[in-house]
């Protein structure tokens, strides 16, 4: 496996109390896989990643527990150092809203050719090649004229593939995508998405795709972790998820999407609102909003059961779960 | 001005005024600040919650709680300094000049043989009397007319801005300087009126600016799109979000008028003897200050105290009704 | 570019004339300017008459103010109350006061910014608290109590300088009054930065630059303080005219003849020349710190064009 979680605990010290926003979560990817995390916000899916990356802000955060397996190394035990010369490198991340997460102030070249001068000691010449080569392999047209330009003179679409080029600059093994196109036109959602994928493909890479949008999900995942209240609550392959849930919180994010052969009726909508992770419910965090929630569900929480040796879900009624 | 041209970031204008928490977790942010039912938070329920939240804050501030105490102090020894200083501040007595501590006379003597403490206490007058009228004055002045530019715009916003940019580019000191050196008038209100003149376009800027920022926030267009009249919409909508940043410029100003005040009457255009003011005792120190030290020290104190006061309430102030500075 | 530039001096012109305007009415408001010219003593009504008519004084206000800033532009500045000519007094008093603004800036840009990043990147560490503590404290204190007490401080009591300042004004006896006359700016510069190292420090293209696996100095000084920067830039730019404006109090303190001094005895004397004199060019120098501060701003932030 290329990456591995497991069991991570990671802890925010608010005003209002200490915030789990990650319990326990553990998933992996291999490379060349695919691997989709879904959520709504507050889920904890962008703080597992921001912990396995180590750009956590510590403070207010704290991992508390777990491990980082990364190439048969736990990164939550290597120093400072050690851990720079891994990001960027051997894992790379791409970031939601592109025109903010680019230096305003730097042109898409030098921040471009940041990767190789600093990690590879490449001179400012051959990097700013370097710069122009990537910008071309993400179709940036007339890259030689524009990499001198800055982020704001980009299109949003144009931005996010400089996002991606800045990611793929060194072919890490893993790459760390979170909500990678939230931010885009639906039109260039595709594109973007297309690109992505198949630069995966071409390099092998492992993909960690951090989103909300299970249309997305459909196309390019392998296997889907979905996460609510800081936990794993279903883990498994693409298809069988779409088949079958056995989850109800995932049932529940399936029927929320419209759909055209359901055109007329009223669109589902999963009641209540997500628990304030200073406050989780006890027992499962999901029953307050579950409509399968028995007494079992307000006292005891359920571990992740396994529905088949690829799948688990954390509801103790699972099996009614699948069977619709 | 130049002209900022990238695309807005809606989140950063929106987390400006409904902010709550301050927790890091943007995740935990997003759970504090979803609606409540359908609709979201009306418009209504914004200025309270700022406003109690801030006071929340406040009254667990060690800063705050310190200045406020400061400046009621001083409030009651403007309001009645007889209390703790019997004698006539304009009592002197030649032959005690720069004498030092003495019972009775805890801070010595000044060059004039008159009793430091008695001036230091009877002093805080000028200064509280002088900041609370003049913010007072700049404040309604700068706001009205800052709220009614920002708000209408066109001819008057752009005449009334080039005003303010000329009194900008007049030195303040100077302006005291020249103009005040001409009034004959020893109390309290040319200075007043001075500061005020010139320290309006401040306050009119503050004013102006937030009210063209809020003016643009969705919940005002949808009430304008629902037929508000101007009025209405100027004061329900307006008007209680544009006022917490002219508190907090004003409650700082304060303080600095009060300086600006010592700064003047040491120069010798703001008050002249036979007023009492901090900065005529520091004046008439200076020259004995190799003998008489104490003097130009105990006025020199209590001045910068009680400017410090102003100011850290101020600073509090706004550390409550801006979390995201925090 | 070009256009910005003209389009902005243009912009200038009124505020320019409201100002100079304002000073020429105030000082017209001020005192008998004639009353001035005959020095110490009080003049007869026969020469008060003549002097009166030399000068134009007959004339209603405005054409004097015309006739004025013509003189201006042509350079003559007109006469002082000791006979002396205007330009004359401002070419020795605006080299004493540019040294001192120029000190009072190195202080501002070495010490505030050097505080404000160190602040900046400890928020709410014992450092930051002392800082913070102590840039209140010095805005706080009025400016001549400040220079008051370090002159006492280090001139008197420990005699460590020499209290007044020579009428050379060379460098070295600069030093004091520049940290005196810099004291306020320099604790806003402090907390201006901190400020701004603080809230940069949160945002995405940081949090990017921390991922692409760059050394933290490298995060700092070529992502964090370039950006940090830019608003303290523009801070300091346009504070040089309040500096120069803000001078009468720190010369007064050291008795430097510098523009504040030449300006006080001005006031004092009633001459009316050397004050409009001093005040023109002093809101000229305001006016052109602002644009130049305002171009500056875009060769700093890409992102500002202007139209």
């Amino acid at each position: 496996m290329l990456l591995e979680v497991r069991d991570l605990h990671v802890e925010f010290h608010t005003r209002d109390g200490v915030a789990k926003a990650v319990d326990g979560v553990g998933y992996g990817v291999d490379a060349g896989e695919t691997l989709a995390v879904l959520g709504e916000s507050g889920s904890g899916k962008s703080v597992t990643a921001q912990a396995v990356m180590g750009i956590l802000d510590t403070p207010p955060g704290r991992i508390t527990g777990g491990e980082v397996l990364f190439q048969g190394r736990d990164l939550l035990k290597l120093k400072e150092e050690e851990r720079r010369r891994v990001r960027g490198a051997e894992m790379a991340m791409i970031f939601q809203d592109a025109l903010s997460s680019l230096n305003p102030v730097l042109s898409v070249g030098d921040q471009l050719a940041e990767m190789f001068t600093v990690h590879r000691g490449m001179s400012r010449r051959d990097a700013r090649a370097k710069a122009v080569e990537l910008m071309d392999r993400v179709r940036i047209p007339a890259a030689r004229e524009r990499v001198g330009q800055y982020p704001h003179q980009f299109s949003g679409g144009m931005r996010q593939r400089i996002m991606i080029a800045m990611a793929l600059a060194l072919e890490p093994a893993l790459i760390i995508a979170d909500e990678p196109t939230t931010a885009l036109d639906v039109t260039v959602q595709a594109q973007v998405m297309e690109l992505l994928s198949e630069l995966q493909r071409e390099y092998d890479m492992g993909l960690i795709l951090i989103t909300h949008d299970l249309g997305v999900v459909a196309d390019v995942a392998d296997r889907i972790a979905v996460m609510y209240a800081g936990r794993i609550v279903e883990s498994a392959p693409v298809h069988d998820i779409y088949k079958a849930p056995a989850h109800p919180y995932t049932r529940g994010l399936l029927d929320s999407v419209p759909r055209l052969d359901l055109k007329g009726r009223e669109l589902y909508a999963i009641k209540g609102l997500p628990p304030n992770l200073t406050h989780v419910p006890p027992g499962c965090a999901f029953h307050p909003r579950c409509p399968l929630a028995r007494d079992v569900c307000r006292t005891d929480e359920p571990p992740l059961y396994e529905v088949s040796p690829t799948r688990g879900s954390a509801c103790h009624f699972w099996r009614e779960c699948l069977n619709g | 001005m130049p002209e900022q041209h990238y695309e807005p970031e809606p989140a950063v204008a929106g987390a400006a005024i409904g902010g709550t928490v301050d927790v890091g977790v943007e995740e935990a942010e997003t759970l504090e600040k979803r609606p409540k039912g359908r609709g979201g938070p009306g418009p209504r329920d914004r200025p309270r919650s700022l406003w109690s939240d801030a006071w929340r804050d406040l009254r667990r501030n060690p800063v705050f709680i310190i200045s406020g105490l400061v400046i009621l102090f001083l409030v009651l020894i403007s309001l009645w300094p007889s209390a703790i200083a019997s004698g006539s501040p304009l009592k002197c007595d030649l032959a005690r000049a720069q004498e030092g501590s003495r019972p009775g006379h805890p801070f010595g003597f000044d060059g004039q043989g008159c009793d430091v403490y008695t001036r230091t206490v009877h002093g805080a007058r000028t200064s509280v009397t002088v900041g609370v009228l003049a913010t007072l004055g700049v404040a309604v002045l700068g706001s009205v007319l800052g709220a009614l530019a920002g708000f209408f715009g066109g001819v008057w916003d752009s005449v009334l801005s080039r005003v303010t940019d000329v009194f900008f580019a007049i030195p303040v000191v100077l302006g005291g300087l020249v103009l005040l050196s001409v009034i004959t008038s020893n109390t309290v209100w040319p200075v007043i009126g001075f500061i005020v003149l010139l320290g309006w376009p401040q306050i009119f800027r503050i004013a102006r600016g937030s009210v063209i920022t809020v003016k643009q926030n969705d919940y005002v267009q949808a009430a304008r799109a629902l037929g508000a009249s101007p009025s209405r919409l100027m004061l329900r909508h307006i008007a209680p979000n544009a006022v917490a940043p002219v508190i907090v410029v004003a409650t700082i100003a304060l303080g600095t008028y009060i300086a600006l005040e010592a700064t003047l009457s040491y120069l010798g255009v703001g008050l002249k003897p036979p007023s009492v003011s901090w900065g005529i005792d520091i004046s008439a120190a200076s020259p004995y200050v190799r003998n008489a030290p104490h003097a130009l020290l105990w006025p020199s104190g209590a001045l910068a105290i009680t400017v410090l006061a102003f100011i850290m309430l101020g600073d509090a102030v706004r550390d409550a009704l801006d979390p995201k500075l925090r | 570019m070009g256009r910005y530039v003209v389009q902005r001096l243009l912009q200038m012109i009124p505020v320019f004339v409201g100002a100079t305007l304002l000073i020429f009415l105030m000082v017209n408001v001020m005192g008998d300017p004639v009353a001035g010219l005959c020095g110490e003593r009080r003049c007869d009504p026969a020469t008060a008459g003549r002097l009166r008519q030399e000068f134009g004084l007959d004339r209603p206000v405005w054409q004097q103010y015309l006739t004025y800033m013509g003189n201006v532009f042509t350079g003559d500045f007109g006469t002082a109350f000791n006979g002396q000519e205007v330009t004359e007094l401002m070419s020795t008093a605006f080299p004493v006061t540019i040294r001192l603004t120029l000190i009072a800036i190195v202080f501002e840009v070495v010490v505030g910014v050097t505080l404000g990043v160190v602040t900046g990147l400890r928020r709410g560490r014992p450092v930051d608290t002392g800082v913070l503590l102590f840039t209140l404290v010095v805005i706080s204190v009025p400016t001549f109590v400040t220079g008051l007490l370090l002159q006492l401080l280090l001139g008197v009591k420990w005699d460590w300088i020499r209290p007044s300042v020579s009428t050379e004004a060379p460098f070295a006896e600069l030093l004091l009054p520049g940290l005196v006359l810099a004291s306020v700016s320099l604790a806003y510069v402090t907390r201006l930065t901190r400020t701004s190292i603080a809230e940069n420090r949160r945002s995405d293209y940081v949090r990017t630059a921390v991922a692409k696996g760059l050394p933290r100095r490298r995060v700092v000084v070529r992502h964090l303080l370039r950006n940090s920067l830019i608003p303290v830039v523009t801070f300091i730019g346009a504070d040089i005219g309040f500096l120069m404006g803000g001078a009468i109090v720190t010369e007064r303190i050291f008795n430097i003849h510098g523009v504040g001094y030449q300006l006080y005895q001005g006031i004092l004397r009633q001459s009316t020349q050397t004050v409009v004199g001093f005040v023109t060019v002093l809101v000229l120098v305001f006016l052109v710190a602002n644009l130049v501060v305002d171009l500056l701003y875009a060769v700093l932030d890409p992102r500002i064009r202007y139209a």
